[in-house]
C-alpha cells in the first residue's frame, strides 16, 4: 500500500509535467502563425503603455527599428497573477471570493516549493534539526495556515457566489462546482493534517526527502496522507480542465492579446505565411471554393467569385 | 416568450424566444428615444427562422421538413468541425481553441459590454451568452468529450439552436471591449465572428448587406457602393468643383499618379453619403504638399472590407486587391481613411494574411495627418473651430490598434473646446454600428440600433457636452470613422437632436478644413445653416 501511495505521487508528477507539455504543444502546434488579434493596451508598448497607444502612432513606424519593453510585460503579467488585477478591476465582487481562493493556492505552492528545497538541502547533508530547517519550519506553519484557511474560505464563498448569484449560477456546470469542492477539501485535509500533527513541515519535508531518495515508509498521519492525496489528484486534474488557465494564460496574454509584431520584423513569420497559404480549404460555401470542393488558400484568396463567368 | 433566460431556452422555447422590455432600457439625459418593436409578420414567422427577439439579421429559410432541420445542423457541425482544423482556419485557431477551453465563466465580461448594459441587463445580451452554446455544442456533439453534459453543462442540438445562435452572433458588435477585461483573456467577440464565419463559409447563410450587396458587389463592380471606377472618377471630379466653389481653393484630386509617396484609400461610401470628406482629404493633402494619389483599379478606391465582420475568404480577397493596386502604383505606402474597419482589416489582420513582398506598408490617416498639422504646413485659424467638440474612439482604429494619441493632438490644435466623452480611448464604447450594423435597416434592426447598440454612444456624447446641451449651443461630433458616423447620423435624425441640440457630425478632416485660414470660413455646417 506504501509503495502505491508513492507511485502515486511519482505519476501525478510526471503526469502533470506531461499534460502540461501536450496541453501547450497543441497550442503551438493549432496553427504555424495566427493572425495579429492583440488588444491595447499592450504593456510593452513603453511610455504609449499609460494610456493604450502602439507604435502605430509612429509616422512611417516600419522605418524604425522595433522597440519592445519586456519589462512591461513582466509587470503587467506578474500583477495580473499575483493580484488577479483584471478581475480587481472588473469584477470586485467575485475578486473578493477569487483572490483568497488564488492567494491561498499559490501560499501552498509556495510552501511547496520551499519545502522542496528543504528536502533538497537535507540530501545534501544538511541537518534536518539545525536553525535553518527550524526557521524554515515555522515559516511553512504559518504559510500552510493561512494558505489552508484562504483555500476553504475562499473556495466555499466562491461556490455560495456561484449559487446564489443569478448570472453565475446559469454558468456554472457541476464540474465547476465539484473542481472548487476538490480545492476546499485538500485545504480542509491540510488544515487537519496541521492541526494534528507537531510540525506539518517535518510531514512534508520528509515526505519529499522520502520520495527523492526512494524510501517508501508510511505517512506519519492519515490527515496527511489524505491531503497529498488529493494534492496527486489535481496535479493531474487541473491541466485537464479550464483550471490549465493556470498556465495557458501566458499564451492568451503573451501572444495573443499582447502579440503585436508586424511581419515587417519577424523574417520567420515572413516565411510561413505562404506556406500557410497552400493549406486545402474544404469550406463549402459557393463563393469559397465554387464548388471545386478543395482549393489552397492561395487559390481562394486570388480567386473571385464575383468575376462573369466565361461559359 | 421567456423573460428569465436559461441556456438551453435556445432549443427548447417554441416561437420568438425572448424579447428586450423597452421599458428596463435605461433612460438617457439626451433625448433618446425608445423605438417600438415592429411585429413579424405573418410571412416571417411562417417562412423564416426568425426565432430568437424582435430583431431578424440572418433571415434563414424555416426547414420545412424532419431531413431540412436535420439538414441545418448537420451543416452547422460541419462548419464547426471545420473551425476547428489547421488546414481551414490556421489564421485563427489558436486564438479560437483557448477561447474555447479556458473561460472559468466568472461573467467579468457581462459588465464591459455596452448590449448588455443598454438592453436593461438582459441575459442573452452577456457575452457569454453565445459563446457559452457555442462551446457546450463544441465538447458534447464535435469532440464527443466523455462526461460532456456533466463537466460544461448539456445543450440541446436542433435546428433551433443553430438558428438562433447564428441570429446570436449578430447580437453583437464585435468590439472586443468585453475581451479586454476578461481575467483569462478568452475572447467573446472572437468567437461570435467565428460563429459568423461558419455560417457563411459553410452554411452560405450571411446578411445581405454584408455578402450579396457588399464584399460580393465589391468584388464584382469594385465597390460595395456599386460604383464603377468611371462613376468614381466622375463622382470625385464634381466633388473637386463643387467643393472648390464652397473654399474658394482649386482643388484636384489626382488619380492614378504612378510613384507617388502616398495611395490614400477611402472609405467609397464618403463618395456618396459625405463628400466633405473626401474634399477635406482632397484640400490638406494637396495644401500640404503631400504626393498622393487615388487609385481608380476596381476595388482600390473603396478600402471597405466588410469581410473583416463575417468571413475570412471574401476578406483576404479584398484585402489582396487593395495590396495589389498599391504595388501597381509603386507607391511608398497605403494611408487609410476615415474607416475603422478598413484600418484594422488592411493594417492587422492582412499583416499576417498577405505574403510579405505583396504586403505595402499601411499608415492610419490620423497619423499622417498629425504630421502635417504638427509639421505646420497648414495655415490654421483653431477660432474658427469655437465650438464643443467631443471625440468618438472608433474601437477598431483605437482598441484594436493603439491608436489613441495623434487625433487627440490635432484636436488640441485646432478645436479650443475639445472635451473627452467619458469612457475614452482604449476604454471607448463602440458606436453601435460596428461589424456591419450601420448600413443594416430591416426587421428591427434600426431600432436595435436606437434602442440598444448605439445608446451608450449617445449617454457618453450627452455627459461630454453635459453643461452644454440644448439648441443654443452649437456643437460638433467628431467620428472619423464611416460607419461610426453611419449610426451617429442615425440616431441624431431620428431624435431631431440636430434641431434639439444643435449638433453637427462628421470626421476630423472637416474639423481641420474648417480651421484653415485660406478656406472660406463655415466648411461644417449646422442644420439652420444647410442651403
Amino acid at each position: 500500500m506504501t509503495t502505491l501511495f508513492y507511485l502515486l505521487a511519482y505519476l501525478a508528477i510526471a503526469g502533470f509535467f506531461c499534460l502540461v507539455f501536450l496541453k501547450v504543444r497543441s497550442y503551438l502546434r493549432a496553427s504555424p502563425l495566427h493572425v495579429r488579434w492583440e488588444l491595447y493596451p499592450v504593456p510593452h508598448e513603453g511610455a504609449k503603455t499609460s494610456y493604450g497607444g502602439s507604435f502605430m502612432e509612429e509616422k512611417e513606424w516600419w522605418t524604425k527599428p522595433r522597440h519592445v519593453h519586456h519589462l512591461g510585460d513582466i509587470k503587467a503579467l506578474i500583477t495580473e497573477v499575483l493580484f488577479l488585477r483584471a478581475t480587481f478591476e472588473h469584477n470586485i465582487k467575485l475578486w473578493f471570493r477569487s483572490y483568497p481562493f488564488h492567494f491561498g493556492m499559490y501560499m501552498l505552492m509556495g510552501g511547496t516549493i520551499i519545502v522542496l528545497l528543504a528536502a533538497f538541502a537535507q540530501l545534501c547533508g544538511a541537518s534536518p534539526d539545525g536553525g535553518l530547517m527550524i526557521f524554515i519550519g515555522n515559516v511553512i506553519s504559518a504559510v500552510v495556515l493561512v494558505g489552508s484557511l484562504c483555500i476553504i474560505g475562499g473556495g466555499l464563498s466562491l461556490i455560495h457566489r456561484r449559487m446564489t448569484d443569478e448570472g453565475l449560477n446559469k454558468y456554472t456546470t457541476p464540474e465547476m462546482y465539484f473542481n472548487i469542492g476538490v480545492f476546499v477539501v485538500f485545504g480542509l485535509f491540510g488544515l487537519f493534517a496541521w492541526t494534528g500533527a507537531s510540525s506539518y513541515f517535518e510531514m512534508a519535508r520528509g515526505f519529499l526527502y522520502n520520495l527523492m531518495t526512494f524510501n517508501f515508509i508510511p505517512q506519519p498521519g492519515t490527515w496527511f496522507a489524505l491531503h497529498l492525496l488529493v494534492g496527486f489528484f489535481l496535479l493531474i486534474w487541473i491541466p485537464l480542465t479550464q483550471m490549465a488557465h493556470l498556465f495557458m494564460k501566458y499564451f492568451t496574454y503573451h501572444d495573443i492579446r499582447w502579440g503585436d509584431e508586424p511581419t515587417t520584423y519577424n523574417e520567420r513569420n515572413k516565411s510561413i505565411i505562404p506556406d500557410a497559404l497552400k493549406y486545402a480549404v474544404t469550406w463549402s460555401a459557393k463563393h469559397v471554393t465554387g464548388g471545386a470542393g478543395s482549393k489552397t488558400w492561395l487559390e481562394v484568396a486570388t480567386s473571385n467569385p464575383a468575376a462573369p463567368k466565361n461559359d | 416568450m421567456k423573460d428569465n433566460l436559461l441556456l438551453s431556452d435556445v432549443s427548447t422555447a417554441e416561437g420568438q424566444m425572448t424579447s428586450v422590455n423597452l421599458e428596463r432600457i435605461p433612460v438617457l439625459p439626451l433625448d433618446v428615444g425608445k423605438m417600438p418593436w415592429r411585429p413579424l409578420t405573418e410571412e416571417q414567422k411562417e417562412n423564416t427562422c426568425c426565432i430568437l427577439d424582435d430583431v431578424c439579421v440572418l433571415n434563414i429559410p424555416k426547414p420545412k421538413n424532419r431531413a431540412e432541420e436535420e439538414e441545418l445542423v448537420n451543416k452547422f457541425l460541419s462548419g464547426m468541425r471545420k473551425s476547428f482544423t489547421k488546414e481551414n482556419n490556421w489564421a485563427f485557431l489558436p486564438i479560437l481553441e483557448t477561447s474555447t477551453d479556458y473561460c472559468a465563466q466568472c461573467n467579468s465580461c457581462a459588465d464591459a459590454c455596452h448590449l448588455y448594459e443598454m438592453s436593461g441587463e438582459h441575459d442573452m445580451y452577456r457575452p457569454n451568452f453565445r459563446s457559452e452554446i457555442f462551446r457546450r455544442i463544441y465538447k458534447q456533439y464535435v469532440k464527443k468529450e466523455p462526461l460532456a453534459k456533466w463537466r460544461y453543462g448539456d445543450m440541446g442540438l436542433n435546428w433551433k439552436t443553430v438558428a438562433r445562435l447564428g441570429e446570436l452572433a449578430y447580437r453583437c458588435n464585435l468590439c472586443r471591449r468585453c475581451a479586454q477585461t476578461c481575467p483569462i483573456g478568452v475572447d467573446n467577440g472572437l468567437i461570435a465572428r467565428e460563429i459568423r464565419k461558419i455560417f457563411s463559409q459553410e452554411m452560405d447563410i450571411h446578411p445581405r448587406e454584408l455578402h450579396e450587396k457588399g464584399t460580393m458587389n465589391q468584388l464584382k463592380v469594385g465597390s460595395s457602393t456599386g460604383m464603377t471606377p468611371e462613376v468614381v472618377k466622375e463622382n470625385v471630379e464634381f466633388i473637386d468643383e463643387d467643393y472648390a466653389e464652397i473654399t474658394g481653393i482649386g482643388i484636384h484630386t489626382p488619380f492614378d499618379v504612378q510613384g507617388a509617396d502616398i495611395m490614400l484609400l477611402h472609405n467609397a461610401g464618403e463618395i456618396m453619403a459625405w463628400p466633405e470628406n473626401i474634399a477635406a482629404f482632397s484640400l490638406i493633402f494637396q495644401e500640404a504638399g503631400l504626393s498622393w494619389t487615388l487609385s481608380s483599379k476596381a476595388l482600390a478606391y473603396d478600402g471597405v472590407n466588410y469581410g473583416i465582420f463575417y468571413d475570412d475568404t471574401q476578406a483576404a480577397r479584398i484585402a489582396l486587391q487593395h495590396m495589389l493596386a498599391a504595388k501597381e502604383l509603386g507607391v511608398k505606402k497605403i494611408v487609410i481613411g476615415e474607416c475603422g474597419h478598413a484600418h484594422k482589416g488592411l493594417t492587422v489582420i492582412a499583416d499576417r494574411l498577405i505574403p510579405f513582398e505583396y504586403q505595402v506598408p499601411r499608415e492610419s490617416c490620423y497619423v499622417t495627418l498629425h504630421d502635417v498639422i504638427m509639421s505646420g504646413r497648414l495655415k490654421l485659424d483653431p477660432s474658427r473651430n469655437d465650438f464643443p467638440v467631443t471625440l468618438h474612439d472608433p474601437c477598431n482604429v483605437v482598441r484594436l490598434m493603439g491608436i489613441v494619441q495623434p487625433q487627440r493632438e490635432i484636436l488640441r490644435r485646432i478645436a479650443p473646446k475639445f472635451r473627452e466623452m467619458p469612457c475614452n480611448g482604449v476604454n471607448n464604447y463602440c458606436c453601435g454600428g460596428g461589424s456591419g450594423f450601420a448600413i443594416m435597416t430591416r426587421n428591427n434592426i434600426e431600432e436595435w440600433r436606437g434602442n440598444i447598440s448605439g445608446r451608450k454612444k449617445m449617454w457618453q456624447i450627452g455627459e461630454a457636452f453635459k453643461e452644454c446641451l440644448g439648441p443654443e449651443t452649437k456643437k460638433y461630433i467628431c467620428a472619423p470613422c464611416s460607419n461610426c458616423k453611419g449610426q451617429i447620423r442615425e440616431i441624431l435624425e431620428h431624435n431631431d437632436l440636430y434641431a434639439k441640440n444643435s449638433f453637427a457630425y462628421g470626421g476630423l478632416v472637416e474639423l481641420i478644413v474648417n480651421a484653415m485660414s485660406n478656406v472660406k470660413p463655415g466648411f461644417i455646417k449646422w442644420e439652420d445653416e444647410e442651403e
